[in-house]
């Protein structure tokens, strides 16, 4: 009985001393942040081969023709 | 302190919503709409005989783990679709697996609440550990290098461990619920856990604090991922939504949900850019959504049973899903 209240009182002070911390976090406004994974994204979308595409010459995957003996 | 508690929440909700003016689909009207993705099957990986449960990339892009409840690790040449190697698996519960950055070690663990670490380079597959002291299962591991190695639990704890001592160096408490994700930041300083508390937190590996924490979820979150930035995360969870959440505005900016999808996410993996998130779902389909406007742009289908696993190589030319139908798809 003692030990089960003890671990209780452990984890509640222990989140008490987590919100506590996380209060005091600097928070910027979302529109910012946003803006910013927005420009990640944009920078490096020519870079991203599954978003533009991949050219079947420059394709690991493309299955590669089977030569036919004549 | 339960009163001391309530306060501190109710402090921290205000600050979010002071924080809060405006969302991530409306920062990204002006952004010109994703394609619609529509991307092939290339390759098909068979030899597993059971569910697949987790899936990792090796660094060089061309060789990948699989992790099977038959008991094996297989790891692959995603090029010609051989497989490269076998490593039995001592305990066939497993639940992840892991290549190490290097390409020397991959690493499993699963209901044996183990992190067994193998090195591949020995002209006979060796283990290298038995990373032994969680107290429930191993749900996801994740190499830092060749000598330092991240764990989440069933235990509801995180832990870095020293792959040269076989002990933990640090152990990151503070969920409540199962620890089932894990996913490290891009700089390598900071780590995110997911689990069934629905709260993803943010951790800083070196001093073991966690500085974060995310709320939205109603249920077990499965899959957790660093946007490529490392300034937001990407959340799927049991709710069938997936989230993400910006780390310096310290809430959600957008969902990602239909409300025809009643299937919980099990995993997900982001495109190179961050624009394409790849989420799979207990519905046998992986859905691939436009991170910046929230919208479905595609759907990978030809799974016969849930898909347990997703995810991009660094070089972002392909999305490789794995499945309970014991199948392993390459696709671009």
């Amino acid at each position: 009985m003692d030990v089960y209240c003890s671990n209780n009182v452990l984890q509640a002070r222990r989140a008490v001393e987590q919100l506590r911390l996380e209060t005091e976090l600097q928070r910027i406004k979302i529109s910012a942040a946003a803006e910013q994974l927005v420009q990640y994204c944009q920078e490096h979308r020519r870079a991203d081969p599954l978003l533009t595409g991949i050219a079947a010459s420059s394709n690991p995957f493309k299955d590669k023709k089977t030569c036919v003996l004549l | 302190m339960k009163k001391e508690a309530e306060a501190l929440k109710t402090q921290i909700e205000a600050a979010r919503k002071a924080a809060c003016d405006t969302d991530m689909a409306s920062a990204a009207s002006g952004v010109a709409p994703a394609p619609r993705v529509q991307l092939k099957t290339r390759r098909t990986l068979k030899g597993h005989l059971a569910k697949i449960y987790a899936m990792h990339w090796s660094t060089d892009n061309k060789l990948m783990v699989s992790a099977s409840q038959d008991g094996k690790l297989l790891i692959w040449d995603s090029h010609s679709g051989n497989k490269v190697n076998a490593v039995p698996l001592k305990s066939s519960w497993v639940m992840t697996c892991a290549y190490a950055p290097s390409g020397n070690l991959v690493a499993s663990g699963g209901l044996d609440n183990m992190c067994t670490v193998y090195n591949l380079k020995t002209p006979v597959i060796k283990t290298v550990k038995e990373l032994d002291a969680h107290t429930g299962y191993l749900s996801c591991a994740r190499f830092l290098s060749d000598t330092e190695i991240l764990t989440s639990s069933g235990d509801t704890t995180c832990a870095l461990w020293d792959l040269e001592t076989g002990k933990q160096k640090t152990v990151f408490l503070n969920h409540v619920g199962d620890c089932m994700c894990l996913a490290l930041s891009p700089d390598m300083n900071s780590f995110v856990s997911g689990a069934c508390d629905s709260l993803a937190k943010l951790w800083d590996i070196r001093d073991g604090q966690c500085k974060q924490t995310f709320q939205g979820h109603t249920s077990d979150i499965n899959a957790i991922s660093f946007y490529p930035s490392g300034n937001a995360i990407i959340t799927g969870s049991d709710d069938c939504t997936c989230k993400m959440y910006d780390l310096r505005a310290d809430q959600e900016v957008i969902g990602y949900q239909d409300a025809a999808l009643n299937s919980g996410v099990t995993s997900l993996a982001l495109s190179v850019s961050g624009r394409l998130v790849f989420a799979g779902y207990d519905d046998f389909n992986c859905n691939i959504w436009d991170s910046l406007k929230g919208e479905k742009v595609g759907v990978l289908s030809g799974h016969d049973n849930r898909v347990s696993c997703t995810g991009v190589p660094v070089d972002g030319m392909c999305v490789c899903t794995g499945s309970w139908d014991s199948f392993l798809k390459i696709w671009n």
